[in-house]
């Protein structure tokens, strides 16, 4: 069998050139990828820090058992979450009315949704190995439960930061939640992954390696953060 | 203020670590609290400063049963001190800044009891970073900044140079004078014990004994 390379290096050069012709769809794509997941990370952290590190302070009954249910969900498929949101916003939906199905608005509930549990989960353990200690020394020195949580909050919040930018690569790297609850649509809903995706299907590989390479280079830079910042000390 | 004890047990599963039938802290004074080992000098410190409201029995802070607004107005400093992951200054800055103190008051407190303490040179170090010596003057700095009522030592100078010892005895001592706060203090050091405090509660086995 002859491998013919030729496609694959004809592919790489035109994805260069997108790259470096700024090309506008490229570019709107790239940008609403990094909108739609920035938007549903920061949404979810706002919520997710400060309850998770109460929940891992907190002693309460079946504090195992929320443990375990909360770990499981952590890995919970994107498709899944996809499908669950779209039945709650689809036209006869409960949410239906708001006509949010096929929007970016959409797809961010969708990631916030996904990266949930594992926000919450992350900050819950967190909070529950390294909490307690923090929490003593607050309230020996007379801070009330809203202190200790933002003291909890500022004195762990290198690994936090490692959290959040963790839970964020798996939102800009997921593929099954906004395709299902974006649909793809050209100049309005398309991100990275999904028109890799696509276009991986169409045989059209210039684009779906621009845009590779693209995902790549922000991993690349999400590591070099998360290891600048967990070097710090 | 005065504290009162009465029919104080505490059990860890089944067992009886505290047996305390009654006992008071009187205002005013520097109570030493000696025993050995396991006797139950850190739980009893736990339960008055509410870190552990698990036990039998009734504690009342004058006449009043120990609440979370009594609990503000005592501090604990514990055996190995926890500090703040930010500059020591910081650490001994938190306690007023909570109490919503004024910007200006509370740099003037925190540089005096610093000069005081003779800590200046620690100022911008991370608490996270310093020796136990260290960690222990901070801390102590850090609970008298905000001047409490009843100030709850357990073992407060167990890591620390002679040089240092009085000095913080020494403050100690002015904290009771100066401000009228109450000492409890935990030691294994019965000369420190004979030099600071007024009267000495001796614990054996979770009791009381004299
Ligand atoms: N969380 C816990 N669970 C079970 N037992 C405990 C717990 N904390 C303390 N104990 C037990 O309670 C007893 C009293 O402990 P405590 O720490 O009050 O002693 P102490 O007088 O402070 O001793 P030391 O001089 O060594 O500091 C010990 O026997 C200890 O093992
Ligand atoms: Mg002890």
């Amino acid at each position: 069998m002859v491998i013919d390379i030729d496609y694959i290096i004809e592919g790489f050069k035109e994805a260069i050139q997108l790259l470096i012709g700024f090309d506008r769809e490229i570019y709107g794509i790239v940008f609403l990828s990094l909108f739609v997941s920035t938007s549903a990370t920061i949404i979810s952290s706002l919520i997710c820090i400060p309850f998770g590190i109460h929940l891992g302070i907190k002693n309460f009954k079946g504090k195992k058992a929320f443990s375990r249910l909360l770990y499981t969900f952590m890995s919970i498929p994107s498709v899944v979450v996809g499908l669950v949101v779209a039945i709650m916003l689809s036209r006869r939906g409960p949410l239906g009315t708001f006509d949010l199905m096929y929007t970016p608005k959409a797809m961010i509930i969708a990631q916030a949704l996904l990266v949930t549990p594992l926000i919450l989960g992350l900050t819950y353990s967190l909070s529950k190995n390294r909490g307690k200690e923090i929490e003593k020394v607050g309230t020996t020195l007379g801070a009330n439960k809203f202190d200790i949580i933002i003291l909890i909050i500022k004195e762990l919040k290198v690994d936090l930061m490692v959290n959040v930018v963790t839970s964020f690569s798996r939102a800009i790297s997921e593929v099954g939640a906004v395709m299902i609850v974006g649909g793809n649509i050209k100049n309005r809903t398309r991100v990275m992954t999904t028109t890799i995706s696509m276009m991986n299907s169409m045989g059209d590989y210039s684009m779906a390696i621009a845009l590779g390479l693209v995902l790549l280079i922000i991993s690349f830079i999400i590591n070099s953060v998360i290891y600048s910042y967990s070097g710090e000390d | 203020m005065e504290i009162n004890i009465a029919g104080l047990k505490k059990y860890y599963s089944e067992k009886i670590i505290l047996d305390i039938n009654y006992l008071c802290i009187e205002k005013g004074t520097v109570t030493g609290l000696i025993g050995p080992n396991g006797s139950g000098k850190t739980t009893l410190l736990k339960i008055i400063s509410g870190l552990d409201k698990d036990f039998i029995g009734t504690i009342k802070y004058d006449s009043e049963l120990l609440n979370e607004d009594i609990y503000k107005k005592m501090t604990l400093v514990t055996q190995k001190p926890y500090l703040f992951r930010r500059k020591a200054y910081e650490n001994i800055e938190y306690p007023l800044k909570i109490r919503e103190t004024d910007k200006r008051i509370r740099k003037q407190k925190v540089e005096e009891i610093m000069k005081r303490f003779e800590i200046g040179d620690l100022r911008d170090k991370k608490g996270h970073l310093l020796s136990g010596g260290e960690s222990q003057k901070v801390s102590l700095a850090r609970a008298l900044v905000f001047e409490p009522e009843l100030l709850l030592l357990d073992e407060p100078t167990s890591n620390i140079d002679p040089e240092s010892m009085k000095i913080m005895e020494r403050e100690i001592l002015r904290f009771n004078k100066e401000i009228k706060g109450t000492v409890l203090i935990v030691t294994h050091n019965i000369e420190q014990a004979r030099r600071v405090c007024n009267n000495i509660i001796h614990l054996e086995c979770g009791k009381v004994v004299y």
